[in-house]
């Protein structure tokens, strides 16, 4: 350890002193879309999943409304953007990140609030929903920009081999044919260097935020959600970017601190538990209650999700060399929208890698492909692999839609049935 | 005869070749006066319930002589749930159809590869040959079913048959063996030549539109209430039938060519050109309302909405949105939004 490594000394935080910079990342993310517009700079909504990189790789800024969605969420506006979009007619069983979009862009909302600016043009994807592909639709037409949409096909269980490889072409082709797309729209070249260093930046991202992830199987967990929920933004707003990997690497060296002197994010870590699912953007510190039981999250498959280079078949000289074969066969192979049995036996790897004690599935109101299939993920996890979990309603973006009060009595319960496990 | 079931939520099942195998092309539909029990233990109730209405049945049992399942890529639920059928069904054909969203020259290719792929499992599964001739055939017989279907919509037209008395029919052709189908769509197209004006001028002709509506007891409940579907774009409806199969060509690439370029659905992209499709029969038609029912928890029919409200306030034809919980006991709620537009128009 360096001189100055042990002036740090590292002391026991719920939060990382590193996340700090995360607000300054982010910060300079909403200040360059700011500045391409004002430079005159391309610049593109994209859905999360969609492969941001090659925006980058095009010099177009890329803007995420997901993101944004949940700036407003935090900010405590989202229920009122969510109310307005149902004033235009929007269903209330609707996602409610795509509502509070809509409510966003009708109040003429600020970044701050969560506001996003008009695109030159919109890049959506069916790889995780099809409400990305409606959402983009529907705005696209609102602002009368171009809209190009790739459609992923869906794996399911009993997907064969010789499928996987065609699904994977029909997606390079579309890839190839958005790049045409963005010529015609931006006037900008594709160059083959540029996107090998967005690649490379990428793959570099991922990476570190996967050794971070590492080092949260350690007892005691050096990293709770506090580090995790915000700091997974870079990944899916900045891929390809250089600054927030340097970023994730004190994060990274903070947390393996921590873990070489013993020290945890909790001053006691007695319950090490899984959040399958999207937060509670607008009530972050609900998940705060978890620490009077002494329980800690110490693996989300959503924020880990989007450190996508996990597929075995994708290594960094095909990320260097075939970038637009690697996205397509990262694309299919997303953790997010695994089939229910690569899904059912990740879970059993994960919770035995992690150590973790049980799990916390949330069933989102608003997001059905993801609590699709949830009931019967519990099931075998409980009745194959004897893993506590409970399941708890609620929704990402909608505060409406969370019941605290009994939400915390099952979460309760649950930490009872934890502790009494311990005891046999 | 063995059957094949199909769990979609269009029309986006190529039956051809369902028949060219041997099979009858057997849809499922949902019982509305059955409630989800079983079903609930996979899916959330805040999930469409026609499709929990589907899985109850199927776990229940299905009609004894179907033996495999094929599933077609349509909303977001028919593609996670093809997962929960593999966990609670036994057959030893289950098969999820990438018929794609997009409708362009990318997405034709694909699916002829995936069209192929179906092909090809259903030869390795039941040890049978599928043969360019057998496809022919069964295009044929198709389009003829196709035409006849699209002649006895006319008869709608002319009031002389009822909306939901066409429905009904539309849905016998999509679970009979196709020869008893045409038999019963040429019987039926004889009678309508010869018969008169049945139903009354007062009736409100209406186009009907949204989720695909499979229950004839909601247009039985519309035409109570003095309105008369004259025309539909639904998958139990015109879709199933407006364009024909190309019988000149490569039947692989015929079969996929049509569904690709027949009348877009919801589902698929951009489905804010489902409007065109609309505005295309509303005035081919001169209905005096358009009705949109959306199943409960349907999102393709959901984000376009307001979109179609939109388009037709501008067009200037009178527009009701409705959605609706899939059981019978319901439709009385929606006697007064329904009887309340009829006094509108």
């Amino acid at each position: 350890m360096s001189a100055k490594e042990k002036s740090i000394k590292p002391q026991h935080n719920k939060m990382l002193n590193a996340t700090q910079g995360l607000k300054n990342i982010m910060g300079r993310h909403f200040l360059a879309i700011e500045q391409a517009y004002r430079d005159g700079k391309p610049t593109a909504w994209a859905t999360s999943g969609s492969p941001v990189e090659m925006l980058y790789a095009m010099d177009v800024q890329p803007m995420l409304p997901e993101n944004s969605a949940t700036v407003s969420a935090a900010q405590k506006y989202s229920q009122n953007f969510i109310e307005l979009a149902e004033a235009e007619g929007f269903s209330y069983d609707l996602c409610s990140y795509f509502k509070t979009n809509v409510g966003a862009v009708l109040s003429n909302a600020g970044m701050a609030e969560g506001g996003t600016r008009k695109p030159s043009f919109m890049l959506s994807t069916d790889v995780i929903c099809d409400t990305h592909v409606n959402w983009f639709q529907v705005q696209a037409e609102r602002f009368n920009v171009p809209h190009y949409s790739i459609d992923v096909p869906h794996v399911v269980s009993n997907t064969t081999n010789r499928q996987y490889n065609y699904f994977k072409n029909y997606i390079t082709e579309q890839l190839y044919e958005f790049i045409d797309f963005m010529q015609e729209v931006t006037g900008h070249e594709y160059n083959e260097e540029n996107a090998r260093q967005v690649s490379e930046n990428s793959w570099n991202l991922s990476k570190v935020w996967q050794d971070i992830y590492e080092l949260r199987k350690c007892i005691p967990c050096p990293i709770s959600t506090r580090d995790t929920f915000g700091g997974l933004f870079p990944l899916f707003t900045m891929p390809g970017l250089k600054e927030p990997i340097k970023l994730y690497k004190r994060m990274y060296k903070e947390a393996k601190m921590r873990v070489d002197e013993g020290i945890g994010a909790l001053e006691k870590e007695d319950f090490r538990l899984m959040f399958e699912g999207i937060p509670f953007w607008y009530n972050l510190k609900y998940f705060g209650q978890l620490e009077r039981w002494n329980a800690i999250i110490v693996y989300e498959p959503y924020t880990y999700a989007f450190s996508k280079y996990m597929n075995p078949k994708v290594t960094k000289e095909m990320v260097l060399n075939k970038p637009i074969e690697a996205m397509s066969e990262l694309m299919l192979s997303f953790w997010y929208v695994y089939d229910l049995e690569t899904r059912i036996k990740k879970f059993e790897e994960t919770v035995k890698d992690w150590s973790i004690d049980g799990v916390l599935l949330h069933n989102n109101l608003s997001c059905r492909p993801n609590s699709c299939g949830m009931y019967d993920l519990k099931r075998h996890l409980m009745d194959d692999y004897d893993i506590p979990c409970l399941i708890i309603d609620a929704d990402m973006n909608d505060p409406r839609k969370l019941n605290e009060t009994q939400t915390l009595n099952q979460i309760e319960s649950f930490i009872e049935i934890l502790r009494q496990r311990k005891k046999t | 005869m063995k059957k094949i079931g199909i769990f979609d939520s269009g029309v986006e099942t190529p039956e051809e070749i369902i028949m060219a195998a041997g099979f009858v092309p057997f849809r499922l539909f949902g019982d509305p006066t059955l409630q989800p029990e079983k079903a609930n233990e996979h899916i959330p109730p805040t999930h469409c319930i026609w499709t929990r209405n589907l899985l109850e049945q199927a776990i229940a049992g299905l009609d004894e002589d179907i033996v495999g399942i094929v599933s077609s890529h349509g909303c977001d639920r028919t593609n996670r749930e093809f997962d929960i059928w593999l966990e609670c069904l036994n057959y030893k054909f289950m098969f999820f159809l990438n018929s794609p969203r997009k409708r362009d020259d990318v997405a034709f290719k694909f699916f002829i590869d995936d069209l192929i792929e179906f092909k090809n499992q259903l030869q390795d599964t039941f040890n049978i040959e599928i043969t360019d001739e057998k496809l022919k055939v069964s295009i044929q017989k198709m389009n003829k079913i196709r035409k006849l279907l699209k002649e006895i919509s006319e008869y709608r037209t002319k009031y002389i048959l009822k909306g939901s008395e066409f429905h009904a029919l539309v849905k016998k052709v999509q679970q009979y063996p196709k020869d008893d189908a045409l038999h019963i769509l040429e019987t039926r197209l004889k009678e309508l030549k010869e018969s008169r004006v049945l139903i009354s001028n007062d009736m409100k002709p209406i186009l009907l539109t949204g989720s695909d509506i499979d229950d004839t007891e909601l247009i039985v409940l519309l035409e109570s209430l003095g309105f008369h579907v004259i025309i539909d774009d639904l998958g139990v409806g015109t879709k199933y039938f407006w364009n024909s199969v190309s019988e000149n060509e490569n039947p692989i690439e015929a079969i996929a060519k049509y569904h690709i370029t027949k009348p877009i659905y919801s589902t698929k992209f951009p489905s804010y050109e489902r409007y065109n499709v609309l505005e295309f029969l509303a005035k081919k038609y001169q209905v005096v309302g358009v009705i949109n029912i959306a199943q409960k928890f349907c999102e393709p029919v959901l984000y376009d909405h307001p979109y179609l409200h939109k388009k037709f306030k501008e067009l200037g034809i009178p527009y009701l949105f409705v959605e609706m919980t899939y059981n019978r006991e319901s439709y009385s709620q929606l006697n007064t939004r329904f009887s309340a537009f009829a006094e509108m128009i």
